[in-house]
């Protein structure tokens, strides 16, 4: 509770920091957050229909910019019925106990035209680990950005697919998170 | 004259049964069974099982035609007829069966990685209802097949037991010929 707390006051401190930087609305139909995992070497992948993205950004002050995600879990989709209700499991997500996933950006930095490294802080699963993403920023017509890239992570690190689940010959270690979100102003 | 097919023929026709009765046991046990690490690995043993009969077939097409052996003696023409009618068929089944179920993979989302180290292709895009289609045709197709192999073996035992020719003895060396009733 007390990490809530001092997230929440963190999250509240960097938006009001950045209250210069421009807010952006999300088209979530035209977004996409998804991940690709390993089964036996196969990748397979899946991805969550729920989730929720605030983005300050403007381009000319990048650093002064904030992107912070929250996934809705139960809204996981692993390419299997079964896989879904397995992924809720307290072995994996434990959507009882943590139903919300975090993302929230510390520093976005400028690498050349359109590419930046958006570093922050992940939860999952109730555990907090830092996390580097490559991202790529497209300017759209009318304005807006899209914004895309691909995160990678391993599962262990969040506990998530204990017990049994963790021979990673069988459902890999290391995963891929992959995101597009259309940013419209 | 030999009285029995090739032996790199004899050996990709009882391997490819081994390897059918294999993804077939595979596949019922996996039915009942809840997500478990166990069932991935058991459903890709099924799957590698089975693109194993599809890889194996041009094989054994290629041995079959390369073998001189006349499977026409001690066939009357009718018995001619039906068994180039039923080994032909088999030998659809054995595509048809496993490209249904590499496509209801593909469509499922989940494709094939052969033995753990060889991709194979998406055929579809991922399509639930298409991937529904698949499985029933890739359950349709085995009973099929099931059933025309029991009828295959009873007719090979019909000429073993009851026409007493060396029909059977062509594709089990070392099983002679019973002796005339």
């Amino acid at each position: 509770m007390r990490y809530f707390l001092t997230l929440a006051f963190l999250a509240t401190l960097a938006v009001s920091m950045t209250a210069s930087a421009q807010d952006w609305k999300v088209d979530y139909r035209k977004s996409q957050i998804a991940f690709i995992i390993k089964q036996m070497n196969v990748p397979v992948e899946g991805g969550f229909s729920r989730y929720t993205v605030n983005a300050a950004f403007d381009a000319a002050k990048p650093e002064m910019g904030i992107f912070q995600v929250e996934l809705d879990i139960s809204s996981i989709n692993t390419g299997s019925e079964e896989g879904d209700g397995e992924a809720k499991r307290p072995a994996w997500f434990d959507t009882a106990r943590y139903p919300k996933a975090r993302f929230v950006s510390k520093s976005i930095k400028r690498n050349n035209a359109g590419s930046y490294t958006v570093t922050g802080d992940l939860t999952l699963k109730g555990r907090t680990r830092p996390l580097s993403v490559p991202v790529v920023m497209t300017q759209q017509r009318g304005g807006g950005w899209l914004v895309s890239g691909r995160a990678v992570m391993k599962r262990s690190q969040f506990d998530i697919g204990g017990g049994e689940w963790a021979d990673p010959s069988v459902v890999a270690d290391d995963l891929e998170a992959r995101f597009k979100i259309l940013l419209n102003p | 004259m030999r009285n029995r097919y090739s032996l790199p023929l004899i050996g990709l026709h009882w391997l490819t049964l081994l390897l059918i009765i294999t993804a077939y046991v595979l596949a019922t046990i996996l039915e009942d069974m809840t997500l478990s690490p166990l069932k991935l690995k058991l459903y890709s043993w099924h799957k590698w099982v089975g693109m194993s009969v599809l890889f194996l077939l041009p094989l054994r097409l290629l041995f079959r035609f390369v073998d001189r052996f006349d499977h026409r003696i001690e066939l009357t023409m009718f018995e001619v007829k039906a068994s180039a009618a039923m080994h032909g068929v088999l030998y659809l089944l054995l595509i048809a069966v496993p490209m249904f179920g590499w496509l209801h993979s593909s469509a499922a989302g989940f494709p094939i990685v052969w033995f753990g180290v060889l991709p194979m292709p998406d055929l579809v895009g991922k399509d639930k209802a298409l991937a529904e289609v698949f499985k029933e045709l890739h359950e349709g197709s085995v009973n099929l097949l099931v059933v025309l192999v029991v009828l295959h073996a009873a007719a090979a035992l019909y000429h073993h037991h009851i026409r007493r020719d060396g029909v059977l003895a062509r594709m089990v060396p070392g099983l002679g010929k019973k002796q005339p009733k």
